[in-house]
């Protein structure tokens, strides 16, 4: 019986719902199993790094990877995979560009740890310990990975062929892509294995959109009661189907909920928030100065919402790991 | 030694500033000067990709209130600057970097006099804090 092709599946930094849209595959998933074979899945299986360290370069046919880089460990089972790997999938947003915990990037490490160990009202640390990379204990010396000044997508830590976008991927296009790679039939390397356009081009409430969308009161979904039927931003709900890629299946839309960009910037855009603003500014309908900046005023948080998954990889918060160390 | 010059990207539109001027005169004079065919047409990724390549400050020239060629671009750009403008904050970026002025000056004089004005306004803010207290600019 000639040897199945080895799959592995692996988080980084993630919540662990990314192996949950593995898993939503469903009754496919008995074919995957059928026709490849895991070798690591840290989330489901019990196979340990080890048994990948003893494996030949290359021997690894597929990793799936997903979560964002934020310590030593991320990268070191990163490049490991690398290694053991002829294809490597960044698998979901924060693979793909950092995800939300990118967002962590406008905060110092320093003030992160002061936060987490030392002033956040529920911490009781009276001896004002912090985790330390190599700590002696008895003698012995104890290490926990250290944990880096930023936030990496995985393309910044290692060479990245396919990428899936979205928190987590749809069932769809998790099945499409896993075709793709047993068959043989893969786009050529770098491609996002989702479709090119905004989300608007698929966006069930596009035919409520007139031709010309004019807003003055910018809103926040949870301030209003929003119609389940109509364009949000012509609501001037703030929405972000414009600047993102399409392929989420519409999950969030269906439930009265606007576009939080997941899926990250469209096909060739490498910065979804400043082409959100670009698209944003455009449909502000207001021309005198102060009434411009009066309007753009009631945005809480521009940048964590225009950012909410990619800022990372955004123009000016990008960072290569690879470079730096 | 040590004097702090900070380097300003102009973006100017073509229907406003210095159509009547000397091109070559005017281009040795101002550094970075990206004339280009409506003010409306400088999308944010630019803006962002100038302070990414090492700018310390961006001016946006456009034209007069009511005046755009294509009849609102101007306006269209002055929205985006505001909104770039909270955009860049969070970055450690302040607002004075990124400035907008809709005028008209055909022989495009006044251009380098409205660098130099927004340039000494920046040296005084410093260049551009990298990576130290905002870990999010990685310049």
């Amino acid at each position: 019986m000639a040897e199945k092709p080895k799959v592995a599946i692996c988080w980084l930094g993630g919540c662990g719902g990314c192996d949950e849209a593995v898993v939503d595959i469903n009754e496919v998933i008995l074919r995957v199993v059928d026709a490849v074979d895991l070798i690591l899945w840290p989330v489901a299986l019990d196979f340990k790094y080890h048994h990948i360290e003893a494996m030949k370069d290359g021997e690894i046919a597929l990793s799936v990877i997903n979560g964002h880089v934020r310590n030593s460990d991320h990268k070191e089972i990163a490049e490991l995979l690398r290694r053991k790997s002829q294809l490597v999938l960044a698998f979901g947003a924060c693979a793909c560009f950092g995800g939300t915990p990118g967002l962590a990037n406008l905060t110092t490490k320093e003030d992160i740890f002061n936060w987490v160990y030392r002033d956040a009202p529920t911490v009781v640390n009276p001896k004002g310990n912090h985790p330390q990379p190599k700590v002696s204990v008895d003698g012995k010396e104890l290490t926990l990975p250290e944990f880096y000044e930023h936030v990496y997508a995985l393309n910044q830590v290692i060479d990245v062929d396919y990428y899936l976008p979205g928190c987590p991927p749809p069932p769809d296009l998790v099945v499409n892509a896993i075709t793709a790679v047993l068959e043989a039939k893969l786009p050529p390397k770098g491609s996002t294995l989702a479709p090119h356009k905004a989300l608007c081009d698929t966006c069930p409430r596009n035919k409520t959109k007139p031709a010309k969308i004019a807003i003055s009161d910018i809103k926040r979904i949870h301030e209003v009661e929003a119609d389940p039927n109509s364009c949000f931003l012509v609501q001037g709900i703030l929405c972000l189907g414009p600047a993102t890629r399409a392929g989420c299946g519409e999950a969030c839309i269906d439930i009265n909920i606007p576009c939080r960009g997941c899926f990250g910037p469209v096909e060739g855009v490498a910065d979804a928030g400043a082409k959100f603003a670009s698209a944003l500014a455009s449909i502000i309908d207001v021309e005198d100065e102060e009434e411009v900046k009066k309007s753009i005023d009631t945005i809480d948080d521009v940048i964590g919402y225009f950012y909410r998954f990619s800022l990372p990889s955004s123009i000016l918060g990008k960072k290569d790991l690879k470079k730096t160390i | 030694m040590g004097h702090y010059e900070p380097k300003i990207v102009c973006f100017s539109c073509k229907f406003g500033w210095g159509y009547l001027g000397d091109d070559a005169a005017l281009s040795r004079q101002i550094k970075n000067w990206i004339p280009i065919i409506c003010s409306g047409k400088i999308d944010s990724t630019h803006i962002l990709d100038a302070f990414k390549r090492g700018a310390d400050g961006v001016l946006v020239l456009g034209c007069p209130e009511g005046n755009c060629h294509y009849q609102d671009g101007n306006f269209e750009a002055r929205k985006r600057v505001y909104l770039l403008q909270k955009m860049l904050e969070p970055y450690g970026i302040e607002k004075e970097r990124l400035r907008i002025v809709l005028s008209t000056d055909p022989g495009g004089t006044q251009i380098p006099q409205l660098i130099k004005e927004m340039s000494d306004r920046i040296e005084k803010l410093g260049p551009l804090k990298k990576i130290k207290g905002k870990a999010a600019l990685v310049v």
